[in-house]
């Protein structure tokens, strides 16, 4: 099955969420055409540069001639802890190794695909800083370590890491997309729920504006009530079939998330923006109410 | 063609060697060949070189569109260029472009549109939505309407993108405008170009407006549904007409309006060209590169746009290489004036 999902979060068609949704909300009925008194008249005014304090307040543009190109940053967040031991984490990295490879050798996406690689146990760990995926790039070696599940550092992880990446790409000059992050875990947090909801909402929060689309994935033991909170969208979560060895289920998904990212990438900047992502073979999409 | 003149071998044994001839004191002069500049212009970091496939879709789309001339005192150049990624994959360009002259009422009709990629067939409703839009708004000047009526033209767009979508049948999609949508769906971005002395100017601008113009001015009206822009560009810099505005969160993409689904959700816009100044109506293509303006991409626009090139050159300058940027592209050109 193929979907096509928005690759924006649903807060962002809120007419509350900036002036630039609400200058085209202004339009929705028939817009007359503004006076022409001025040589140029726009319908969304733009207001006047002002100078002093009020600049120091204001984001920070790139100079002129800083953007030099456009980037989709992808984060895979992957479960190390311990049992994931043996054949998940070896499917984990031979997975990882397949996307650099391909992506790598890609004509035409190669160079606008930004991956960054952070596990988690008892604690989490920024495996892969945000990198371009060239052939030569060393992979980390992913290994199992501790006996706790903590989702609350994985998400703190990127509630910290996102914002600065992103601001680090675009004082580069890159025109940046709504990151995107493919969520692998095989078990069931081992803290208390309300610390990694708390985490959670903080990582979705409509305002936080750097929030990224979550794809979230459970394998092995995983509880598909909590994958389903995970992921940003209803359709955006996805839970090992009954039957499916673990391994199995993972080397699918590593699959699924190298077709997603080479697709995804490839239709960048083809308007719609929707994240292209085909459902793994050994999941169920969990979009239907759990009883 | 000329006829081949006969020569005397004595006379061809004086002559000096291909390539070189002989001035008036006898020295040889090497005559320039022409040779034709091959390759992309490249703005930055270039993309990678591919090998165009052909398109295979029906009916046929040519991988680039070049037009162009004068009308009414006004110099249009117009391309539209298949992008990098739909020449790797041998996908159709889904960008298209309508120029429409009504000679009676001195107006030009320019429209563009930017076919969504999710839908399967959107470089037919690209190529659908132009045609009847700029009819929609010729039938509306015929009838003595000054100010268009956008909600009337995008309607009949939208309408243009179901009746065909009902007419072929493609009941994978659906039916009705959602099934259109998801096979025919494209962004659509229409200007009125009215000549200085057509009727309705008087009736449009102010009489203080043309203060600092040596002629009337060239009135201009557009719309837009969905995030291909219009933008004046005068002494360098390009002034926002119609658009989507700034992106959501500082980030780029993240959805588009388009037809048929989102007639009404138009955004209108009104200018005057100026002597020295430029129309530009393009699709996201070129205006995600060209952001502000201030960069590369807007410098070399500003510089090579300074006055028309040639329809061939424009199409070249519109099909540039650029590191990232993949998508198709269109642009529409008008100078208020005949070329120097």
């Amino acid at each position: 099955m193929k979907l096509s999902l928005p690759l924006s979060n649903p807060a962002n068609h809120s007419a509350t969420t900036g002036p630039t949704s609400l200058a085209v909300a202004e339009t929705e009925a028939s817009s007359p055409v503004p006076s022409p008194a001025s040589q140029v008249s726009t319908p969304t005014p733009v207001p006047a540069p002002v100078s002093g304090p009020a600049d120091l307040a204001a984001p920070p543009r790139p100079a002129a001639g800083q953007v030099i190109g456009q980037v989709l940053p992808i984060y895979f967040v992957g479960d190390e802890s311990h049992s994931m031991r043996g054949d998940p984490i070896a499917a984990v990295s031979h997975g990882l190794v397949d996307l650099r490879d391909e992506v790598a050798t890609h004509p035409l996406i190669g160079k606008k695909v930004r991956f960054g690689i952070i596990t988690f146990a008892d604690t989490a760990e920024t495996r892969l800083e945000l990198s371009e995926l060239s052939e030569d790039l060393v992979l980390p070696t992913l290994s199992t370590r501790g006996r706790g599940t903590s989702y609350a550092s994985a998400f703190e992880a990127l509630r910290h890491t996102i914002p600065a990446d992103i601001a680090l790409l675009k004082v580069s000059g890159f025109q940046v997309h709504r990151p995107v992050v493919f969520f692998l875990s095989d078990g069931q947090p081992t803290e208390k729920e309300s610390k990694w909801h708390e985490r959670l909402d903080d990582l979705k929060d409509p305002a936080f504006k750097e929030r990224p689309n979550i794809l979230a994935f459970g394998v092995g033991d995983a509880d598909p009530k909590v994958i389903q909170q995970l992921a940003s969208s209803p359709t955006h979560a996805f839970m090992m079939r009954e039957g499916v060895s673990t391994a199995g289920a993972i080397a699918e998904f590593a699959a699924s998330m190298l077709h997603s990212m080479v697709s995804s990438a490839e239709r960048l900047d083809h308007g719609e923006q929707t994240l292209e992502f085909e459902k793994p073979e050994g999941f169920v999409q969990l979009d239907a109410p759990l009883v | 063609m000329a006829p081949k003149r006969q020569r005397s071998d004595a006379a061809a044994a004086t002559e000096p060697p291909a390539g070189m001839r002989r001035s008036a004191d006898r020295r040889p002069v090497v005559r320039r060949r022409t040779r034709l500049v091959r390759g992309p212009l490249t703005i930055g970091d270039p993309a990678p070189a591919i090998a165009a496939r052909l398109a295979t879709a029906e009916p046929y789309r040519a991988d680039t569109l070049a037009d162009g001339g004068e009308v009414f005192g006004l110099t249009v150049r117009a391309a539209s260029v298949r992008g990098l990624h739909k020449r790797y994959v041998g996908g159709p360009r889904q960008d298209d472009l309508c120029l429409r002259v009504h000679v009676d009422i001195r107006t030009l009709i320019v429209a563009v549109a930017d076919g969504v990629t999710a839908a399967g067939r959107s470089d037919l409703g690209a190529a659908l939505a132009v045609r009847h839009a700029a009819a929609a708004v010729a039938r509306q000047l015929e009838h003595g309407v000054v100010q268009v009526n956008w909600g009337d033209v995008f309607e009949h767009a939208a309408w243009a993108l179901v009746e065909e979508h009902r007419r072929t049948g493609l009941a994978d999609a659906g039916v009705g405008i959602e099934g259109a949508a998801g096979s025919l769906a494209t962004t659509l971005t229409i200007a009125v170009i009215s000549a200085p002395d057509g009727p309705g100017v008087s009736d449009l601008v102010d009489a203080g407006d043309r203060g600092d113009v040596d002629q009337d001015p060239v009135r201009v009206q557009l719309a837009a549904v969905g995030d291909s822009p219009a933008f004046v560009l005068v002494e360098g810099r390009f002034e926002p007409i119609v658009g989507e505005g700034e992106p959501v969160d500082g980030f780029v993409g993240g959805g588009v309006r388009a037809l048929p689904r989102d007639p009404r959700a138009f955004c209108a816009g009104a200018c005057t060209l100026g002597p020295g100044s430029v129309l530009l109506v393009c699709t996201d293509g070129l205006a995600l590169p060209l952001a502000d303006g201030a960069g590369e991409v807007g410098r070399t626009l500003a510089r090579e746009l300074a006055s028309p090139p040639d329809i061939v050159d424009f199409a070249r300058l519109l099909d540039f290489s650029r590191s990232t940027y993949d998508d198709d592209r269109t642009l529409i050109a008008v100078w208020p004036q005949r070329p120097q």
